[in-house]
């Protein structure tokens, strides 16, 4: 039996970008359902959405990328998904790498799989306060676990059903990144990096702005740590 | 009677105010009976500092204050911490309630179109 996979992109004022990336998803994998959660967007991201024909659904207020990929989780949850794929409006995931990310989680290797920019050389260069920051988390992730994870920034995954089922009641509200792979490492799950390149996003705005490049590294710090002490649910 | 400074009179009637004001604002329902109780407690301790000489130096020598003035401030200051960090936990919460129901309503405002096509369908 085929798993029913669902494809959740969080897209907050994305109408620009987000008509090829649906159209791009539809072409190399026709097979997969997408799910768009229009973020309390001010633009017509939920209108073009729709227009693709896929199923959008809309937050009447903007609840940041954690906050729309738990909505996502939750829809696929209520219609019975086997698998999440996460992936950016943004362009910058190439839909043609899904079936590399979701072969471990079909064959059940893992329950999380990591498009990584990392595990093998894919030519990515980000700036230094990026590859600085990126260098400090895989640290902690790798403090944490005892095992790297070279790419936990990255938004391009796929999750199994009982990750689905776990993170659609507990995930991080603004950086779903270094805190989550831990937290959820430590309730068991098992977490895969699938080598991938990513591309400079095509349009739109970052969600990783200048007031949140300082916060970033403080809330992620701190939330590594508590979900290191705090007891698994 | 204890000699009252200038000091202890204004803290202390600034302090007895600000408690009519509370207990007004319950009274007109703009604040709840749950958030006046730390405001009430605020401004009776220090109405009580303020008029209670002996208290008031009994409390400053025991802890070491520098002066009664500073006690004063130091019982107004911890007050104002405690509020501070029981609105924050506060808003934590709400922040996160706020989330759970905002998805909430996307999810059925969802499935309330889903369900309404499918009704379309149906009648057509």
């Amino acid at each position: 039996m085929t798993p029913r996979v669902l494809v959740v992109i969080p897209a907050h004022d994305e109408q620009a970008s987000l008509p090829g990336t649906l159209a791009e998803v539809h072409a190399s994998a026709p097979s997969v359902d997408v799910l768009v959660v229009d973020d309390g967007s001010r633009d017509t991201t939920a209108a073009v959405a729709r227009a693709s024909g896929v199923r959008v659904v809309s937050h009447p207020v903007n609840l940041g990328v954690g906050g729309a990929l738990q909505t996502g989780f939750r829809w696929a949850c209520e219609h019975d998904y086997d698998i999440v794929v996460q992936l950016d409006a943004d362009g910058q995931h190439d839909p043609g790498y899904l079936e590399a990310l979701l072969a471990p989680v079909v064959a059940g290797r893992c329950d999380v799989s990591i498009g990584s920019r990392f595990v093998s050389s894919t030519g990515y260069r980000a700036p230094w306060n990026r590859r600085l920051g990126m260098l400090l988390f895989s640290g902690v992730v790798r403090l944490a676990l005892g095992r790297p994870i070279y790419d936990t920034t990255s938004g391009f995954r796929a999750y199994a059903r009982r990750v689905i089922e776990v993170c659609q009641w507990d995930f991080p509200k603004d950086f779903p990144d270094a805190p989550l792979l831990i937290a959820l490492a430590r309730r068991g799950f098992r977490l895969e990096e699938v080598p991938v390149v990513m591309r400079e996003r095509t349009a739109g705005q970052s969600f990783y702005t200048l007031g949140k490049q300082l916060y970033y590294p403080y809330k992620n710090l701190l939330a590594s740590l508590m979900a290191l002490i705090r007891k698994p649910v | 009677m204890f000699f009252l400074s200038r000091t202890q009179v204004i803290t202390a009637l600034g302090a007895v105010l600000l408690a009519l004001y509370v207990l007004e604002l319950v009274r007109r329902r703009r604040l709840s009976e749950e958030y006046s109780l730390l405001w009430v407690i605020a401004t009776g301790v220090i109405a009580i500092l303020g008029f209670s000489t002996p208290l008031l130096t009994w409390i400053t020598r025991t802890l070491g204050f520098l002066g009664e003035s500073s006690t004063t401030f130091a019982f107004g200051l911890a007050f104002s911490l405690a509020m501070l960090l029981y609105h924050s936990i506060k808003q934590s919460r709400l922040t996160s309630d706020n989330q759970a129901l905002a998805r909430e309503l996307a999810l059925l405002r969802d499935e309330v179109e889903t369900l309404r096509q499918a009704g379309d369908g149906a009648s057509r």
